[in-house]
């Protein structure tokens, strides 16, 4: 079949396509990142593109007008290539790959107050977080093995494994075919002086592979945290136990639909599940090269990874197929993953680095959730502690040392800014922070960054609605008062409040939020608020009961307490209840690369678990629907009459 | 041996509303209506007071109804043409001691009338009757946001019970009322959280919520009065147990209900099986109307003057 070419502009990338294949895949081919954030349905309608040259098909979707069309734009998923084209690719379609800023990654990993928060660190706030001991999952050993004689003829693996044991209190069982193939010459050529990689798999020590020399002082870890948005990573120096550089990055993924239901559904289309793997690896590599680079690191002294993630990202990451977690009664291929070489997920490090992946308590609760737990304590703790988890996905683990029980509720990605009028992830000019004044509602915003606002972000949604109720321009419903004011505008699906207008602080265009987007929000804090009260009542506990609520997340890191308890979205207790932790995934990732125990830990919390399906719970409904109002019907719980 | 009753003591209380205000208190009406006060669930005498029945309010239209089937039809047909006489003979004939006037020829559907007329027509059946009055809309939201206001502006003073105020449209009419000093229905779709709601953002707008009259909305007797009955019953409870924004008298729309259905209109010849369709509607709004009342109706609309005067026998008897 003839190929026709597709030139992307700006980027001045082209491609050879077949015909009738769609713009989007074509930019995919070419590597221009498109947004998509319904993975290509044709929906979410921020895939729009200017055809500048040359012939195309386009299917009928209720996302253009005709003027746009006659503008010569289309959406990229939903238009084939009929000719030779040159298509441009405008700001606001492109998914933007660019790498978090330094600053983004410090508030996202390390808790970010604002100047008034009073909240407590997590070190200040939790000793119920005991050190754990024990050593790191894999170990070098530098060893001077004594040359065999004819006295002392044990062969050349076994001399190995009686030095491993005269220095360590452990013998390997296992070591790879590849290393021992090497091992005669190896041994002999280094004169008997050589490092030997051991890794723990679950108490079975493995002989990973022999180098000559001494270059034990060089044994670094990398663990992950797979978020559906957001891709950590951290490198640490096993070593030392230091913490050597962390980075984050957008999940790649993202081009294919931003929750996890969009992307199992896209798993199933053809060749949907390679190019999903593909996506997170990729993500994961530029992070781990990075990372290497800025620490002048080789990547062959990387011997061990570790990963926390949801179900779903776990499968991905190991080409398993999700598909049936979507599907009652949602079950995942595996929840305890057995630790796996890094390289056979396609993970650019050592050859021979192990992998492991936090274990998951059930489909819609992963081992990013049993991370958590393991750092924040909440198995240790003798008070009675939550985990919220706050995302797409929601979890909320409520426990102490004597039980853990999890739940998990689909907030929707309005908190990530998806499905908002003009919502953004939470990077550069992202409005975050909202004050407006009550008399003449002059709003005064803060952006990440500093930059002309872009657009909000969830943090700073749930501040401009607190805000909104407190000068009483919103009603408890979530409706706009009609007020005259020129920020206040009616448009054909109710109110709109002008946020920033165009052109003021450099702002390229009106940023408002509608009725639709608060009511966006109102049914995403309803779920998470629903899902903590559920499972509360499902173990006939209530509030009084808990010690403290940790929030975890990388939207959680820059919440208003104040802003979420008047929204309704966090219940309304004293300001020390809630500790901020971070991204308490990566965390307990890390915990468990510098620490067997941790590792061990982890999986005994996984198993402890007691997971607890909302959807069959007769009473979550009832809870949300209750819960759908500002800050909720039984106005009472929230200290108001 | 006597067996001890167990009672149960209740903390909350349902607020008391009154309807009509007679000329000592600034109105014109000749008496005015009390609901709502208990203590206790229905009827459960022992458990609380109850010092005020349920009381049965006549429904009219200002416009001939279209709608209405015929047995209601030769009831009241005479007066169709002429509201205001219906109303009376309501009153005289009837006896009722409260109207519930629908303002349905405001409706673009039902001829369109200005807001001026209607409030006109509210102007005159004050004159022509003492009662106190319930003063429903069209139903149309861009219609009765216009004639409400006047027809409450028509009424300052008289202490009318006005509705209904919706989720989506409860600010004109709350604004409305609470200038002219009426009470207001504050209508949700069988919804326990809704009907709170509503009541908490009209409560926010600054209406006392012991003005308020909680239309819980009904299905009549085979068409989910037992869902409706739940709802009124889980609202009752919560109250007396001290929820105040539930602690509101309910006002049922009975008759508007029970006269929709098929089992109400269809005459003996479709279903032979059935009897007399002279007695089947009557005995349909009468059943539905004892039901909801040991759900804890306060007001009942109702149609048909025999299944009102049935009603009203069954109240006494309860209460007796």
């Amino acid at each position: 079949m003839a190929k026709l070419t597709v030139k992307f502009i700006p980027d001045n990338k082209t491609v050879e396509v077949e015909k009738d294949r769609t713009i989007a895949s074509a930019a995919l081919s070419a590597g221009v990142p498109l947004n998509a954030a319904c993975g290509g349905d044709g929906v979410c309608g921020r895939c729009r593109v200017l055809v500048r040259k040359g012939q195309v098909g386009a299917l009928a979707t209720g996302r253009m007008s005709l003027a746009d069309m006659r503008k010569g734009l289309y959406l990229a998923c939903q238009t084939t290539v009929q000719s030779d084209l040159e298509v441009e690719v405008p700001a606001e379609s492109r998914l933007d790959m660019d790498r978090l800023s330094a600053e983004e990654i410090d508030r996202r990993l390390k808790g970010f107050y604002g100047p008034s928060e009073d909240v407590q660190s997590l070190e200040a706030a939790a000793p119920v977080k005991p050190a754990f001991t024990g050593s790191a999952l894999t170990e070098k050993l530098y060893l001077e093995l004594p040359p065999p004689t004819l006295q002392d003829c044990i062969s050349d693996l076994e001399r190995l494994y009686r030095q491993i044991q005269a220095q360590k209190d452990y013998i390997p069982e296992h070591a790879g075919l590849a290393a021992i193939r090497l091992l005669g010459e190896l041994l002999r050529s280094a004169q008997w002086k050589v490092t030997a990689t051991v890794g723990k798999r679950y108490g079975i020590i493995e002989l990973l592979d022999v180098e000559p020399g001494d270059t034990a002082s060089r044994n670094f870890g990398l663990v992950f945290d797979i978020g559906t948005t957001t891709v950590s990573g951290q490198l640490v120096d096993l070593q030392s136990a230091r913490v050597l550089g962390t980075r984050a990055t957008y999940n790649k993924q993202a081009s294919f639909g931003s929750d996890v239901i969009t992307r199992i559904m896209y798993a199933q289309k053809e060749e949907g599940l390679e190019k999903l793997h593909q996506a997170v690896v990729e993500s994961m590599n530029a992070i781990t090269h990075d990372l290497a680079a800025e620490n002048s690191i080789d990547l062959n002294d990387v011997t061990c990874v570790v990963c926390a993630g949801n179900t779903t990202m776990i499968h991905l990451l190991l080409r398993i197929d999700p598909t049936y977690i979507r599907r009652e009664p949602y079950v995942a291929t595996a929840n305890f993953i057995p630790v796996a070489r890094a390289h056979e997920a396609g993970i650019l490090v050592n050859p021979r680095a192990l992998l492991f992946c936090l274990p998951g308590v059930a489909s819609y609760v992963g081992g990013d959730v049993t991370a958590g737990v393991l750092a924040c304590g909440l198995d240790t703790a003798d008070d009675v502690n939550i985990l919220i988890d706050i995302g797409t996905n929601g979890e909320v683990v409520v426990g102490n040392k004597e039980f853990l029980v999890c739940a998990a509720a689909s907030a929707g990605p309005a908190f990530e800014g998806s499905g908002v009028s003009c919502g953004m992830r939470s990077s550069i000019g992202a409005i975050q922070k909202v004050t407006i004044d009550p008399k003449a509602f002059a709003v005064r915003y803060e952006t990440i960054g500093s930059a002309p606002a872009r657009g909000i972000c969830g943090s700073g949604y749930i501040d401009c609605i607190a805000a909104m109720l407190t000068c009483g321009l919103l009603d408890k419903d979530g409706k706009i008062k009609a007020i005259d004011n020129p920020r206040i505008r009616a448009t054909g699906a109710g109110r709109e409040f002008v946020l920033a207008a165009a052109g003021e602080n450099g702002c390229q265009a009106d940023i408002v939020i509608t009725e639709a987007d608060i009511d966006n929000i109102k049914r995403a804090k309803a779920a998470i608020y629903a899902a903590v009260v559920s499972l509360l009542k499902h173990i006939s506990l209530d509030f009084p009961a808990i010690k403290r609520i940790f929030i975890a997340g990388g939207f959680g890191t820059s919440l208003d307490i104040a802003s979420a308890i008047t929204i309704g979205l966090l219940p309304a207790l004293k300001k020390e209840t809630f500790v901020f932790v971070g991204n308490s995934s990566l965390t307990g990732a890390r915990n468990t690369i510098l620490s067997e125990e941790a590792c061990a830990t982890a999986d005994e919390i996984a198993h402890k678990m007691t997971y607890c399906e909302l959807s069959v719970e007769p009473g979550y409904m009832e809870e949300y629907m209750a819960a759908l109002f500002f800050p909720h019907t039984d106005i009472a719980r929230f200290g108001k009459k | 041996m006597a067996i001890e009753a167990l009672l149960e003591k209740w903390q909350g209380k349902i607020n008391s509303v009154t309807i009509g205000a007679t000329a000592a208190e600034g109105g014109t009406r000749t008496h005015t209506v009390t609901v709502g006060g208990q203590t206790a669930l229905p009827f459960l005498f022992k458990e609380g007071a109850l010092p005020n029945k349920p009381v049965i309010a006549f429904e009219i239209w200002d416009c001939a109804p279209d709608d209405w089937p015929p047995e209601l039809a030769t009831v009241y047909r005479a007066d169709w043409s002429h509201p205001l006489e219906w109303a009376a003979r309501c009153v005289k004939e009837y006896k009722a001691g409260l109207l519930s006037v629908r303002l349905q020829g405001l409706h673009p559907d039902c001829g369109n009338k200005k807001p001026e007329e209607a409030a006109e027509f509210v102007r005159a059946l004050l004159k022509k009757t003492g009662v106190p009055l319930i003063i429903t809309g069209c139903g149309d939201d861009d219609k009765d946001n216009i004639a409400l206001p006047l027809c409450s502006e028509a009424a300052k003073g008289q202490r009318c019970l006005f509705g209904s105020a919706l989720q989506d449209n409860y600010k004109t009419l709350t604004a409305a009322v609470l200038a002219d000093g009426h009470s207001l229905i504050a209508e949700s779709p069988i919804d326990i959280n809704i009907a709170k709601q509503l009541n908490i953002l009209i409560s926010d707008m600054g209406l006392s919520p012991a003005r308020l009259v909680i239309n819980p909305t009904i299905g009549p007797l085979g068409y989910g009065l037992e869902y409706a009955y739940s709802i009124m019953e889980r609202c009752r409870l919560a109250a007396l147990a001290g929820d105040t924004m539930v602690a509101m008298p309910f006002i049922c729309f009975v008759g508007q209900e029970s006269w929709k259905i098929k089992e109400a209109r269809a005459s003996i010849r479709e279903f032979p099986q059935w009897g007399p369709e002279k007695e089947r509607g009557i005995i349909w709004e009468a059943m539905t109307a004892a039901a909801l009342i040991q759900a804890g109706a306060d007001i009942l609309v109702m149609r048909h003057p025999v299944a009102a005067q049935k009603v009203r026998e069954y109240i006494d008897s309860l209460c007796s």
